[in-house]
Order: C-alpha cells, then structure tokens, then sequence
C-alpha cells in the first residue's frame, strides 16, 4: 500500500469525460442529418462555425464572452446536484443579478459594489426555495419553476417600469461608465476571467474543504452526513445561497461587461435563457466545476461561431439549439459509455 | 394428516452478484395443509429461500415442484397464480389507499376500463372477513391504520387471491403479545380450512405453538426437519445454533470502573410520535462491554438515536463521563468521546458513492490533523489514516481510492470499526455490529469488542443476535417496548428465562 | 368593466385554457404513475410546428391536431425510454427536450417556410370556429372539458387507474401483485406528452392560425405549476388551468389602463401556486414514488 501516486492517478475517473465526448458526437452527427435534410451542406456548415468561433482573435475573444454567463449559471445547478438538490433557479437569480446592477450601480457608480449587490441579490432571491426545501419540504423543482415566472415578472416590471431609460423607453438606464468592468480586448471583459475564478474556487470549496465535503455528503445520503455531524439543512441552505450568488454574479457581469448597451435591452431579452442553458452546460461538464469551465467555453464556442456559419454557408444559427438539445438528451441516457462500449465491440465482432 | 406434498424445493442454490452463497443446495418438503415452521437465525436464509418460492428471487440452481409439477416463476404473481402468498416483514402497501384498494389492486375484474364495483368486491371481503372472524377497517388509508392491522390487510390480500398456500415473514415482530393470540387463532382456522401455511420465525416458542413441524436452517442449508410434537424447544435451539460454538471469544474477568454513560429515565419517541424508549435507566462503566437484547423494534434503535444525538429526547437526562450531554449533537458527543458503529450500515455508517478515503473520515474530518488551516481539509492526511486503517484492521479494499460500495459487507463493516474506534472514544454504542458480515469478519469484530473493553472503554452493544449478547456482555439489559424486562448478568441467566424477559416478562415474576 | 368586456375575456379566456389544461391533465397522469417530465413546454412547441406541417399538407386542422398529438407520442417514447427502462433521471431529458425544441422550430420555420421566427397558416388548415359577438371559440375547448373529464374518471373509477396509481405510489407493492410497473409507466408517460402534443397543435391549428418561434410562452411550465396547484386531479386542474387563462386575459385587459402593472396580474397564479405547495393554505402532496426510477431487486 505505497503506490499512493498510482492509486490517484486510477482514481482519475476517464468515464465522464469521454461520455460527454460521445455526446457532443452524436449531437454534431444529428445536427449534420438534419442540415442535409434540409438542403444543407453540414461540412460547409461546420468549416465556417469552428473558423468564426476559433479562427481569429476575436473569434476567440466572443467564444470566452459568450461562454462566461453560461458557466456561472452552470455552478450553480452543478452547485445544487453536488447538494443532492435539483436548483433550476439559476435563471431568475440571473435576472435579480443583473437588474440588481443596473439599480445600484447608478446610486454608487463602482463596480465592485456592482458586482457585490447582484450577488447579494441572486442569493436573496434563492433564499425562499431554500426555506421551503428545508422547512417545509417543498421540491425545488416546483418551487423554482414558480419563481423564475415570479422573478421573470417582477424585473420586467422594474425594467420597462421604474429603471426604464427616459431616452430609450425600450432599455434600462445604463451602467454608469466607471461602474463597466475593463475591457481585455475585441468586446471581451474581465468577466470572463471572474468566472473561470469561481469556478475555480466552487471547486475548492466543493472538494477541500470541511464545508464541502459537508455538503457533498449531505448530497449523497442525508443520514449518514448527519450520523457524522454534519447538517444537511445548512448543506441544502448553503447550495441555494452560492448557487444564486454565482448565478446573481453572472446577471451582473453581463450588464456591467457587455458593450455598446451596457443595459437590459428590451423585454429583457438579453437575459433570458441563460439559466436554462447553464444547466445544459452543467450537464455536459459532468457537473464538475473543471469540466464546466470546458463544457462552457464548448457551448460559447457554438454560439460565437453562428454568425460566420449563417454569413458563409447560409445555415439559420438555430441549427445550434438543436445540436446543443440532442448533446443534453444523449448525456441523459444512463451508462452511455457502456451502451457505446458494447456496440462497438459487437460492431467489431 | 394427509401426505401430499404440495410444494417441494429441491436442492435450491441462490448466490447473489456479489458473490455471497444465501442458499447452499435447500431442500424443503411442504404438505398440503400443515402449517411448517422455518426456523432459523437472523441471516440463516429463511426469507432468500422463501422469496425464491414467491418468484422475487430466481435460484441461481435448483428445481421447485409444485403439486408435483416443476415451475419457474418469473415473478410473485406467478405464484400467486399457482396459489402461494407471502406476507413480507415490511408490508407493501399503497399507503394512500385504503385497505379494499389495496386488497383488489391487479385483480379489480372485469376490463381495465369499466368502473370498479366496489360493492361487489366490499362483499366478499366482507364476507372473507366474517368467516375468519378478522377484521380490517376497509375504507380509512392504510398509512392512518397501525401496524398490526395492516398486516391483516397483507393477509386478507393474499386469501382475497385464494392463495392455498401463505408465506408468513416473521410476522410476530411488529405484534403486541394479544395481537399474536389473535394470528395464532386465524393461521389456525385456515389450516383447519385446508390452508397450507409457511411461519418463519427465529422465536422457539411460537413455532413450538403453532406449527406441526419444523425445518430449522443454518447458513443457507437444512439441519433437519422435525415433527414438533416430537421435538423439544432445547433440541431446536441446539439445531439452530448449532453443535459447535462457532466463535470462541477469550474474555478475562475483569472488574468494571466508574460510570462512564449513565441514563436515567429516558423517554424518547418513534417515527410515528409513540413512546419508543419508556422510562430507561441504566448506566455503561468503564472496562465493561453492556447489552441490550431484545425483539427489534422494542425501542433499540430509537435508544441508541437518542444516546447519540440523532433523535430528539422526550424526556429524561444522558450523563457522559457526569456531563450531562442531552440534546447534544453527533459532533459535540464525538468530541467528548463518543464513537457510534450504527445499525444501519449502508444507509448511515457510510456513503456508499464516496471513497474509502472519504469515508473514513466521516465524523473526523473537522479534527486539526486533518486540516492544513481551519476548514480546508488535508487529503494527503487522510489518505494516510485511511491507509492506516485499511493495514490494521486487515480491510480487503482495492484502494484508498476506491469507492466504498466496492468493498464486500464484512470489509465494509470492518471499515466502520476500524474509524470509530480511531475517534479514541471512552464508550462505544456498537448496534448490530455483526450483522450480515462474515464470519471471520464477525471473529475479528466481536473479539475487538472485547480488546476496547480491556482497555477500559465503556462499550453499549445492542444487538438482535442473542448469543452475540449473551457471549460478550458483562451485564445486559433485555428490553421490551422501550422497559427493561431484567437486567443481570448473562452467566447468572438461562437462555429460557432471557426469552421470557424478552417477551415481555418482568425478571422478578419469574424469580417468583 | 362592462359586461361585453368581462364576457369576452371569460371567451379569451377559454381559449387560453386549451394547451394548459390538455398540459396539466396529462401530466397530472404521467406523475400519477411516477414519470417526472419538465419537457412540456418543448413538447408544446414541437407539437405546434409539426402540427402545422400536418395540417398543411393535408388540407386539414383535425389532420393537424393528430399530428400534434404523434409529435407527442414520440417525445413521450424517448422520455419514458429514457426514464423507465434506462432508469436514468427524470429532470434531465426534459431540459434537453426543451433546448431541442428551441432550435427545430425556429430552424425549421426558417428552412420550411422560409419565414423567420413565424409562419400564417392558410384557412384550410384551421380549425373551424363558433363565431360570437364577443370572440371566437373552438369546440376543442369542449374536447378539452370532455379529455379532463374521462381522464379524471379513468384514473380514480376504472382498474386501469387504480393500477397506474399504484405504480406512482409504491411500485414495488404493485410489481408484488403482477402490475407490469414498467409499462404502466411508459405508457403513461406517452399518454402525458401525447395530450401536451394535441394541446401545442391546438394552439397553431385553432387558436392562433399561426406557428411562431417562442409561441409555447412558458405555457409547459404553467401546465406544470397548475398540475401542482390542482393537487395532481385532471378535474380540478381545468379549473386551475382556466384561472390561469383568466390571469392571462386579465393581465392584458388591464394593460393599456395603467391600473395595477400587468406583470403583478401575470404573477398571482405562481405565488398562489407556491403557497400552496409551502402547504400554507391546502396542501398538495406528490406521488409517492414520483420521479423515482424503480429496480427489481
């Protein structure tokens, strides 16, 4: 028992990495059937989205940009299944996030306090699913399914209401200049550097330490993490509260770091979805807050790549839901490294 | 008594996916309306063999002939379509119907989507009911009704489906003792009735009561059948423990210290809000290993939550080393030196997805040496005492790495051991701590009991295996619904009178 | 408000009730059985774009709504493939399913059509209306009121009911008692997303005229919230589902009159909902075994 470095290295579990590859395979197969069945050319199609994606600096740069929101709400949920809970809040604590930003960032015109107030406000606004959870038992899938319709509401009223821009009704006020995160260049912020850093540190916090592993345990079995002195209601409470701050800080950046409008745009149409996509991205990054960082850099990748797919080879850029949906259902499928594993060696046989 | 076999087993072998022989070669005769006793310990394979002639478990070899006909039953409703039930000892029922649903579910006639004629089906059950003179309250939810009434529900669902031959899974452990009366009264009115009935007990003196004869089974295979008129409660006890006293355990005289756990008047509830533990006082010294016998669900478990934080108590004081440590929390108590092997291995000793590493440091991991600064956890260091643990208790595990569930149920167990008695605790509750765990493992676990308590450490042993108690107690406790019966010294006791006290006789009426 | 105005959104209003409703029951059915599915408001919008193509092609609405109802079907299979056979999660393919639906239908209106985001559908392939003074209303309203009925009746009256709540409530009590849990469930699940795809062509082939993008509006969820507020009752959920529609209708009566914003209007259903299930007024318990795969031992 002194091959302790051996031991590590088997425990590196290879499983999910190559199912999630698996998956991004037949959502690209699929996606090609389909373009061929509608007349398109999937090469063509593909050629042109990697090149916008990654062919030039500021193919990259809108990779990152669209990849950063994405892997904050993907913490989030990845977060909640670490918990043993199912949070699919992340897209209204999204929106307080970013309202709350745009409010307080014109009362005190710093971005830190920015930042800071649309955290504190997407935990704020993850608190009540988490009391009911604990307290009452109410399942956070229906609890937070009423919310985001709840939250939804309550800051488009806000948005088209009170912090409507007198200039331009159909936007909110705007980020107050000193208040922008810094540009690294070509449209891209320092936002995406902030969440590669949460990510980061949700996975420290998750793996080592005292309170992580607290709530990891209380993920897997409730009992047990508390026959260890462990509380699995501050486990659950602590999910939702790092889970909204995540998601709260991901509404903020995206106000606060994106370019010209530097506003909620009209009907809060610039940040919608993006909870709901986090969740694709926490799938396919396994959950895993390393694997989210790729998963969501995979998944902006896609999105900076759809202009120049739509330009060049005249593919309508939803070709990528679609792709992105057949990803998710695939990684669905339970022990798919095992279906694919046996198909193949009877392909062989 | 007429000598037709009704159902025979022959030479049933079942091993389960991971490798344990439950059954070795079982071969059983049942006669059409006897009712036989399968007798056996906790763990003999009494229920493997029975859920394998229910259909639930298919014999990984063997032949099962019904009326003289083999059969292979893919599933329990085969068997029920061939005429054989089974009462489990945890019932399924659908908790939010009342009993007439659950009765008639998946034979409601008629088609699937006509109207269910409740009168009709109310009649024969009620008609089924008179008969036996047994009575079920057939319109309130199961789930409001108590325990020993839904066992009739299983009951009359079975003979709803005029099942000629009835399986009962321990069925006396959830009863009051007139509640016992009551089934004694109909089992025997249905075998009077033709019925053919299956009683599966470890308890001598019901199926001394009840049965015409018995087969007693031990670690998976038949010892012997015997009419039970010819047979003695001392010869079955001998065949189901067998000839040879399987575990020799040294245990020195030795003169107990100081209370070292102390209880007084404890009284603490159950799930469903009724007095589980009822006034108890005892106290655990040090250098002494102290047992509790009894029928599960006499209040055990809910004793054994409460002492170590898991459970609210009622009333009552808990005094560890004098302090008194009621109310206290899992944590506060392992840091005044309890350690808790618990009952329920898979679903609280252990994480099962977890690794070795990781769950060897369930309950420590907020210790300084396992920590580089306050919180952050030091798995180089835990890596180290998993490793630790791993060598000296001779755990068979592929890695520290490894998740846990790959580890086999006597490892498993060892591992549970292995860390709690690393907590260097001062009194130790150990809660079945054998069970389901092999028998080396079992040698290994009983004789460390006994090691801590030479060291001086304070040691609880709740356990359902009776000579495991009797074996290694200084002084126990036999409880029923939540009181001491008596509480003596195992050498000063008979095996008799133990099973009286654990019936519900008070020791001072039987010194009478 | 005068009476005109209040009939004609009790009229919008019932029209508005069709897809929840048709949503609500057959989901309430599904997790009668036990299968969880968040794929309804994918199921909505594939089902309204498909539906569309069918009644297209045939010339037909009824043709239209079948087609809808196929798409259903064929989710329902994937879900419950997925979900009761494979055993895996029941929240996850749903996402997926809604992120699929996200990009076929505004790739397909686009390819098909070649129309961005929405497409007029021609008269013949629209559903016959009652025409009234105060709106139109289609006798799928009436279907709907007659689907909610015989679900409901079937569920809590027949054998068939007995047994796919029973699989919902403990599988293993009904696998004991030869209830095949498995095909309980799928079919149940098939069942559930197959009235969701007659609910998404309703709202193409009848109601609207119209297939557009994002024209499922969040409507999979509100089915799934008034399922809940409804304590899982196909009965009670058409009374849920046309308070929901009555909100609905309300909200955008109110809007130009600068009453009370219409987002407060918008999101009574969803706090009454959430106070319901919290268990603050009634309470609303799930099945038992709801969203729990069952294995044999």
């Amino acid at each position: 028992m002194k091959r302790s470095g051996s031991e590590l290295l088997k425990s590196i579990n290879l499983r999910p990495f190559v199912e999630s590859l698996i998956a991004i395979l037949v959502g690209f197969i699929i996606g090609a059937i389909v373009l061929i069945a509608f007349g398109y050319n999937p090469f063509e199609a593909y050629y042109w989205l990697f090149h916008g994606a990654l062919g030039s600096t500021y193919g990259i740069a809108s990779t990152l940009k669209y990849a950063t929101p994405i892997m904050l709400t993907a913490l989030t949920f990845a977060i909640g299944t670490r918990t043993g809970i199912f949070n699919i809040g992340a897209e209204s604590s999204f929106y307080f996030g970013a309202i709350a930003a745009v409010i307080f960032t014109n009362i005190w015109d710093n971005m830190v306090f920015g930042l800071v107030m649309g955290m504190l406000f997407g935990a704020l606004w993850a608190l009540p699913p988490a009391v009911l959870k604990v307290y009452r038992g109410v399942h956070e899938v229906i609890s937070t399914i009423m919310l985001n319709w709840i939250g939804w509401f309550f800051v488009l009223w806000l948005i088209i209401g009170p912090y409507a821009n007198p200039n331009d009704p159909n936007k909110t006020i705007r980020i107050p200049v000193d208040a922008r995160l810094p540009e690294i260049g070509y449209g891209l912020s320092i936002a995406i550097v902030i969440a590669i850093v949460a990510a980061v540190l949700t996975y420290f916090l998750l793996w080592h330490t005292t309170t992580g592993f607290g709530m990891r345990a209380s993920g897997m079995n409730q009992k047990a993490a508390r026959y260890a002195g462990m509380n699995p209601k501050m486990a659950v409470m602590l999910s939702f509260l790092i889970g909204g701050l995540l998601s709260g800080l991901g509404g903020a950046m995206k106000i606060m770091g994106e370019g010209p409008g530097y506003a909620i745009s009209q009907g809060g149409a610039n940040i919608y979805g993006f909870g709901f996509d986090g969740i694709g991205v926490a799938l396919v990054g396994r959950n895993h807050p390393l694997g989210i960082i790729l998963s969501a850099i995979f998944f902006g990748m896609l999105r900076a790549g759809t202009a120049l797919m739509q330009v060049r080879a005249q593919v309508p850029l939803e070709i990528i839901k679609v792709i992105q949906g057949i990803i998710v259902i695939t990684v669905a499928i339970p022990s798919l490294y095992d279906l694919v594993k046996k198909a193949l060696r009877r392909g062989a046989a | 008594m007429e000598r037709t076999p009704i159902i025979e087993m022959k030479g049933i072998v079942k091993v389960y996916p991971d490798g344990t022989k439950a059954l070795k070669g079982v071969d059983l005769t049942v006669y059409e309306g006897e009712i036989l006793g399968l007798l056996g310990e906790n763990g003999a394979g009494k229920t493997t063999l029975m859920k394998t002639l229910f259909g639930m478990l298919h014999p990984t070899s063997g032949k099962i002939l019904i009326r003289g006909k083999e059969v292979q039953f893919k599933s329990p409703s085969d068997a029920i379509a061939q005429g054989i039930g089974m009462v489990h000892q945890h019932f399924t029922l659908v908790e939010v119907f009342d009993a007439l649903h659950n009765i008639i579910l998946g034979m409601e006639g008629h088609g699937l989507f006509s109207k269910i004629d409740v009168d009709k089906a109310k009649e024969r059950l009620q008609k089924l009911m008179d008969d036996l003179n047994f009575k079920v309250p057939l319109e309130t939810p199961v789930e409001d009704l108590p325990v020993g009434v839904q066992q009739r529900i299983e009951i009359l669902k079975m003979l709803y489906r005029d099942v000629d031959v009835l399986i009962l899974d321990e069925p006396t452990a959830v009863l009051t003792p007139v509640e016992v009366e009551e089934l004694f009264r109909v089992l025997r009115q249905l075998k009077e009735e033709g019925k053919t009935i299956i009683f599966i007990s470890h308890k001598l003196n019901e199926v001394m009561d009840l049965t015409d004869r018995v087969t007693v089974i031990r670690k998976g295979e038949v010892v012997g059948t015997v009419n039970t008129s010819e047979a003695t409660p001392q010869l079955l006890a001998r065949m189901m423990v067998g000839r040879d006293v399987v575990l020799r355990i040294e245990k020195p005289p030795k003169e107990p210290g100081e209370p070292i756990l102390r209880v007084e008047n404890l009284k603490v509830r159950g799930d469903r809000g009724e007095v589980a533990v009822n006034g108890l006082s005892f106290d655990v010294r040090a250098g002494e290993i102290f047992g509790i016998a009894g029928v599960e669900g006499n209040g055990q478990t809910e004793l054994i939550e409460a002492i170590s934080g898991l459970r609210k108590v009622e009333e009552g004081k808990i005094y560890l080393q004098g302090k008194d440590i009621t109310g206290k929390g899992p944590r506060e108590l392992y840091d005044l030196g309890m350690a808790h092997v618990p009952e329920d291995r898979t679903h609280m000793g252990l994480i099962l997805d977890m690794t070795v590493t990781e769950n060897s440091l369930l309950g420590l991991h907020w210790r300084p040496d396992f920590q580089y600064v306050k919180g952050v956890i030091n798995w180089n260091k835990a890596r180290e005492h998993a490793r630790s643990l791993i060598e000296q208790f001779d755990i068979s595990a592929p890695g520290t790495e490894a998740p846990v569930k790959a580890l086999s149920g006597g490892n498993q167990q060892k591992l549970i051991v292995a860390r709690e008695v690393s907590k260097e605790p001062v009194f130790i509750i150990a809660a079945q701590p054998t069970r389901g765990v092999d028998v080396a493992s079992t040698e290994y676990i009983r004789n460390y009991l006994v090691k801590l308590r030479n060291e001086g450490k304070a040691v609880l042993l709740v356990s359902a295996d009776l000579d495991e108690v009797i074996q290694l107690s200084d002084r126990m406790g036999i409880i029923y619904e939540g009181e001491f019966m008596g509480v003596v010294k195992p050498e000063e006791v008979s095996t008799e009178e133990i099973g009286m006290m654990m019936g519900g006789i008070r020791y001072e009426e039987i010194r009478k | 408000m005068d009476a005109g105005s209040v009939i004609s959104i009790l009229i919008t209003s019932l029209m508005a009730m069709v897809p929840i409703v048709l949503t609500s029951v057959g989901a309430a059915w599904s997790e009668r059985a036990g299968v969880v599915s968040i794929g309804y408001e994918g199921v909505l919008l594939m089902s309204a774009f498909f539906g569309a193509i069918f009644a297209e092609l045939a010339g037909s609405a009824v043709v239209g709504l079948l087609g809808g109802m196929l798409v259903g079907i064929l989710l329902g299979m994937l879900h419950g493939a997925l979900t009761v056979y494979l055993k895996g999660d029941h929240v996850i393919p749903g996402i997926g399913i809604n992120l699929l639906a996200m990009g076929v239908v505004p790739f397909g209106i686009l390819a098909y059509w070649g129309t961005a985001g929405q497409h007029q559908l021609p008269q013949d392939a629209q559903m016959w209306h009652l025409q009234t003074a105060y709106g139109d209303l289609s006798p799928m309203v009436f279907v709907t009121m007659a689907i909610a009925l015989v679900t409901w009746w079937v569920l809590f009256k027949t054998p068939l009911g007995l047994r796919v709540r029973s699989v919902g409530e403990n599988p293993e009590a009904a696998d004991a008692l030869g209830i095949n849990v498995e095909k309980y469930r799928f079919w149940s699940a098939v069942y559930g997303h197959a009235l969701a795809g007659l609910g998404g062509a309703f709202m193409s082939v009848d109601w609207l005229g119209l297939v557009h993008k994002t024209m499922s509006g969040g409507r999979g969820f509100i089915a799934l919230a008034n399922m809940v507020f409804s304590g899982w009752n196909p009965l009670v959920s058409l009374i849920g589902g046309w308070l929901f529609g009555f909100f609905d209708a309300l909200a955008a009566w109110l809007a130009p009159k600068h009453i009370i914003p219409g987002q407060f209007i918008l999101m009574l259903p969803y706090i009454m909902t959430l106070v319901i299930v919290a268990g603050i007024i009634g309470k609303a318990r799930p099945p038992k075994a709801d969203g729990k795969p069952y294995k044999r031992e």
